[in-house]
């Protein structure tokens, strides 16, 4: 009869109000799951494809820098216990996909996992004798289907610039269902180290233990026959590579996610006390009737547990669609880390439907805990008589302004911490309690208002504004909920664009101070703006020919270990870089770091890598290659913001002879003054005739590629923005038409007394204006606090980049029209619900 | 005599679900100018739902309402507000005071409504209902006379035609509710504006001009 009473019969009676707050339950939940489940989906990719395309491998062989084909005939004495697998790779654009694929090149013949894809024995011989003999490929059937070919068909793979039409022998269902096989093309091994231009080298070579082999006795076998520098791992070691990689990255997801969290919970938060103090009425009408407090806690409890399960479930699916939306973006962002990306859905991870539900739940109880406590600690006589408004007292004030400088002098501390493991944890737990400094500073802001800012707010605003600054210090804790709500997306949001603002700044001073080439060659890029694979080294010699030697500055790069984790080691034109100058190293200029590496055979490194491994101008770096060590003294430290992850440069004088063939992965080229670089281009265009397909842009298209790129990459600031009036919108929305019915009497009084039903709507759109602007002042000024720690500290730790500060006022611009629009559009529906009241009704029901 | 307000055989009814209740049947009455009407009756008898016609806060279903001149019954929603602003002054049984206004910005707030300020007038009112020294506090530290105070101070503030009260001394004590009722006669003559009070107190009604006796929904006497 208790439930029945104080929740079912509630619920029934007005379910606006169960569903209003079951809306901001799944506002809250649903950006915590688009975060999340956007970001898993793309960073996962790597990991799924290693482990799910590896299949059957227990062991494989890798060297820095590629397996020489010749290995394979040192593991003839083991083929008894394993099957050996050379495997090629890679990745390559699929022209008529606009997007990257993986090429797998197998030795069809021996690879046991390859047979099945071919069919039924029947078509099996003839099938390949294509893949073996024409170089045709195999396609799963999904990319077959995204496609609209099958076998028989022909795609065109643009592999080093040079666009390659290739058959399709076979259309195959992949053994296993999972996204990693979406973007995978198989040829043979011999195709593909010829379509890569990778001859006689292979990226790994798999063993397949045999029936009754232990990997263990197999691993201790091959150690005896393998030469130094040949490792043998397993799959799983290239996915804790990769993600070692990304770890920074999606760590600062995740921690986005975290936020993301507070936003909700305090959403969440807003609606059930709004909830809650809406039936403090009833409430107290059924402790003076006899209800236990015990009862009464059950009820609302029960209610808070109902909100949570459908807010939850509705946040998740909310979360799901959000993260199909921001996974191309987030794709991106992730493949700038790690190059080549294969696709991947976003699917319902069964873990985050429950921890979501669950953290929904645990949220709506602990939103439901303050209020509840409150209402039951009220005498009922007094909840009978409603809120009777009073000031906030001193010792409230200080309590509440004491609670926000133990927050920011927390806050001070932490930043001054160091990073924990690369991970900058102490700056994001200061930049957490930074966003709780609003929610303790709206309660005695709302009470500044209203006692100081009654005669400013009837001058301004006339009696409607008073009336207004009054109403809301009359529900001050109602307001606070709401207030803080709002004050923590702000903040969110601000935070973010400060960031996105510094950062941004900084690029385009690195962009105009270092990137001074002419022309830029870069194999084509997916649609999402990633250059795919690498450029044909021919492509070298060409340019030469045309403009000089001493005008191509090709970059070739390869991934090395250094200290456990993985590095870029690239190979430039040093005597190139050194005429035109242009890198940036704080404090020396180009030319002289240059002139040094090239006269000592040093190398640069880039800030990242100096930042992560305390290495300094002076220092010696050594890395521990096939062909012996290879030692160079670091003689400078530049900026880079193309890399999270460490980058060492040497002159492709040192670099080439120790990997042999390598293909450039861009080549830049310098003019000099008063060239004609359209002329160029087109000089080079007609070199190129056909055979190649690469980028040309010159040096304007360049800057506008590296900021577009910046700029897609982070869109989700506009959803930022849209989630800061989302949060608005239900917040003020709720707390003014819970306002709104519980002051129905003093609304039906004022238009007793002469109010119009325009003066009575402007009061609330007043509530609105001003709770919005309480909100607004508190988010932005704790927003600016927290985008200075991740400019300066969280982004440095995590990817050892210093930025300079750029305060983004025409976002505050942006994001205050934002809000003041959301503000006054969720008050119109309570204004328009207070000028429809009939004062005699109201009055007769109120006696 | 002028009739500063009439009711010409006036009906309401009200619908509760399927039922019609009959709040007022053919109901005529007039006040004059300074005259103190009281209208007496049981509960539910039509008494609140009179004042709220007369006060232009409800609409009749039937015959005439007339105040200062104006047929309420046709009157537009900006014409009532008219009224309301400057005709009429409300006195309730539960006082309605806004509580998160001061005493002194209740008092003041019919004017503040029609965009006026008069602080000399919501002195005076304040010191002739004895409430000087507590013009700051907000209606939840005042003592229900004091509300109730408050409230009359308000409803004269505009210098209304027409007081309506219904039950002002309802939730009073006997001794408050006598020195209200003191107060009310005396600003009365003072102000001179008509009083039209509802009161099932007959001890009350014999301080009226004129007394009306209501039962059912209709003037039974007077």
């Amino acid at each position: 009869m208790v439930l029945k009473a104080l929740l079912l019969r509630p619920v029934l009676r007005r379910p606006w109000r169960f569903l209003v707050t079951v809306v901001g339950v799944a506002a809250g939940v649903a950006s915590v799951v688009s975060t999340v489940a956007a970001s898993r989906a793309a960073v996962n990719a790597f990991a799924e494809g290693i482990e799910e395309v590896a299949g059957a491998a227990r062991l494989e062989l890798r060297r820095e820098g590629g397996v020489p084909e010749d290995l394979l005939a040192t593991l003839r004495p083991v083929t008894a216990d394993a099957v050996v697998a050379p495997v090629v790779d890679d990745v390559t654009l699929l022209t008529e996909l606009g997007d990257s694929v993986r090429v797998l090149g197998v030795d069809v013949l021996a690879d046991r996992g390859v047979r099945p894809l071919l069919g039924s024995p029947l078509d099996a011989r003839a099938r390949l004798d294509a893949v073996l003999l024409d170089g045709a490929v195999l396609l799963p059937r999904g990319l077959a289907a995204t496609l609209s070919v099958t076998a028989g068909d022909r795609i065109t793979l643009s592999a080093r610039g040079r666009p390659v039409r290739i058959g399709i022998a076979a259309v195959f269902d992949p053994p296993r269902a999972g996204s990693a096989w979406d973007r995978v093309v198989v040829m043979d091994v011999a195709f593909a180290q010829e379509l890569l231009g990778t001859p006689g080298r292979l990226d790994r070579i798999e063993l397949a233990p045999r029936p009754g082999v232990e990997a263990e006795a197999l691993a201790t076998r091959l150690r005896g026959l393998l030469p130094a520098g040949v490792e043998i791992a397993r799959p799983s070691g290239r996915r804790e590579a990769i993600e070692q990689m990304l770890a920074s990255l999606r760590f600062n997801l995740t921690a986005l996610s975290g936020i993301s969290l507070l936003v909700g919970a305090v959403l969440v938060g807003t609606t059930l006390a709004t909830s809650v103090v809406q039936r403090r009425w009833s409430l107290a009408l059924a402790r003076s009737l006899g209800a236990s407090r015990v009862q009464l806690a059950g009820a609302v409890l029960a209610e808070a547990v109902a909100i949570g399960l459908a807010g939850g479930l509705l946040g998740v699916l909310a979360g799901q669609l959000g993260a199909h939306l921001a996974v191309t973006s987030v794709r991106a962002t992730v493949a700038a880390v790690v190059r080549g990306v294969p696709a991947s859905a976003v699917t319902l991870d069964p873990a985050l439907l429950v921890g979501a539900v669950g953290l929904a739940v645990l949220t709506a109880l602990a939103a439901a805990a303050l209020p509840l406590v409150e209402v039951l600690r009220t005498p009922p006589l007094q909840g009978l008589r409603g809120e009777a408004p009073s000031h906030m007292t001193t010792r409230s004030v200080i309590t509440a302004l004491a609670l926000a400088g133990v927050f920011a002098g927390s806050a001070r501390v932490l930043v001054g911490l160091p990073a924990w493991h690369n991970l900058p944890l102490a700056a994001l737990l200061a930049a957490l309690l930074l966003m709780l400094v609003p929610l303790a500073l709206v309660g005695p802001l709302v009470e500044g208002l209203a006692r100081l800012g009654s005669p400013v707010m009837s001058r301004l605003g006339g009696t409607g504004a008073r009336l207004a600054v009054a109403a809301l210090a009359t529900g001050r804790r109602r307001v606070a909920w709401a207030a803080g709500a709002v004050a923590v997306a702000v903040a969110l949001a601000v935070a973010i664009v400060t960031l996105v603002t510094s950062f941004r700044a900084t690029v385009v001073a690195w962009s105009e101070a270092g990137m001074r080439s002419d022309l830029w060659i870069r194999p084509l890029a997916t649609a999402t703006g990633v250059p795919v694979g690498r450029l044909d080294p021919a492509l070298v010699q060409l340019c030469e020919q045309l403009f000089g030697r001493e005008a191509v500055d090709p970059f070739y790069s390869t991934d090395l270990e250094f200290r456990g984790r993985t590095v870029t080691v690239a190979g430039a034109a040093f005597d190139v870089v050194q005429h035109w100058g242009g890198v940036p190293f704080p404090g020396r200029r180009s030319e002289d770091v240059f002139a040094e590496a090239l006269a000592r055979h040093g190398a640069v490194v880039n800030e990242p890598f100096a930042r992560r491994f305390g290495v300094h101008a002076g220092d010696r770096i050594r890395f521990d290659l096939p062909g012996g060590p290879l030692e160079r003294e670091v003689v400078g430290v530049f900026s880079d913001y193309s890399r999270s992850h460490g980058l060492v440069v040497m002159d492709r004088a040192d670099w080439l002879p120790r990997f042999p063939g390598a293909s450039p992965q861009q080549i830049a080229l310098f003019l000099g003054p008063g060239a004609d670089v359209a002329l160029a281009r087109r000089r080079l265009h007609e070199a190129l005739d056909g055979r190649w397909l690469v980028d040309v842009l010159d040096n304007r298209e360049l800057k506008r590629e590296v900021l577009s790129a910046f700029d897609r990459t982070f869109a989700i600031t506009t959803a930022l923005y849209l989630v800061a009036a989302t949060v608005a919108v239900v917040a003020v929305a709720t707390v003014l038409l819970a306002l709104v019915g519980e002051r129905r009497r003093d609304v039906a009084l004022l238009r007793s007394l002469g109010g119009s039903r325009l003066q009575v709507a402007a009061v609330v759109v007043w509530q609105a204006v001003l709770l919005g602007a309480a909100a607004a002042a508190t988010g932005v000024v704790a927003g600016l606090a927290v985008g200075v720690v991740l400019v300066k500290v969280v982004n440095l730790q995590s990817f050892g980049w210093s930025l300079q500060l750029d305060w983004p006022w025409a976002h505050l611009l942006r994001l205050g029209v934002a809000l003041a629009v959301a503000c006054l559009a969720a008050g119109l529906a309570p204004a328009l619900a207070a000028s429809r009241l009939e004062p005699a009704e109201v009055l007769r029901e109120d006696g | 005599m002028t009739a500063v307000a009439e009711l010409e055989h006036v009906s309401r009814r009200y619908h509760r679900g399927a039922e019609t209740v009959v709040a007022l049947d053919d109901v005529s009455l007039s006040l004059e100018r300074a005259e103190l009407v009281a209208l007496v009756g049981p509960s539910g008898c039509g008494k609140s739902t009179t004042l709220n016609l007369l006060a232009g806060v409800d609409r009749a279903d039937a015959g005439r309402v007339r105040l200062a001149g104006v047929d309420l019954a046709i009157a537009s929603e900006a014409e009532l507000v008219r009224l309301r602003r400057h005709h009429v002054g409300l006195v309730f049984q539960a006082f309605h005071l806004m509580p998160h206004l001061t005493v002194e910005e209740n008092v003041a707030l019919p004017l503040a409504l029609a965009g006026r300020r008069d602080p000399g007038r919501v002195a005076d009112l304040l010191a002739r209902v004895g409430l000087t020294p507590r013009r700051r506090h907000f209606p939840s530290e005042l003592s229900g006379g004091e509300q109730q105070r408050t409230a009359i101070a308000r409803a004269l503030v505009h210098h209304p035609e027409v007081v309506v009260a219904d039950e002002p001394t309802g939730n009073l004590d006997s001794l408050t509710g006598a020195a209200i009722l003191e107060l009310m006669a005396e600003l009365r003559r003072e102000e001179g504006a008509a009083l039209l009070l509802a009161t099932h107190d007959d001890r009350i009604a014999r301080a009226a001009d004129r007394v009306l006796r209501m039962r059912d929904g209709r003037i039974v006497e007077g």
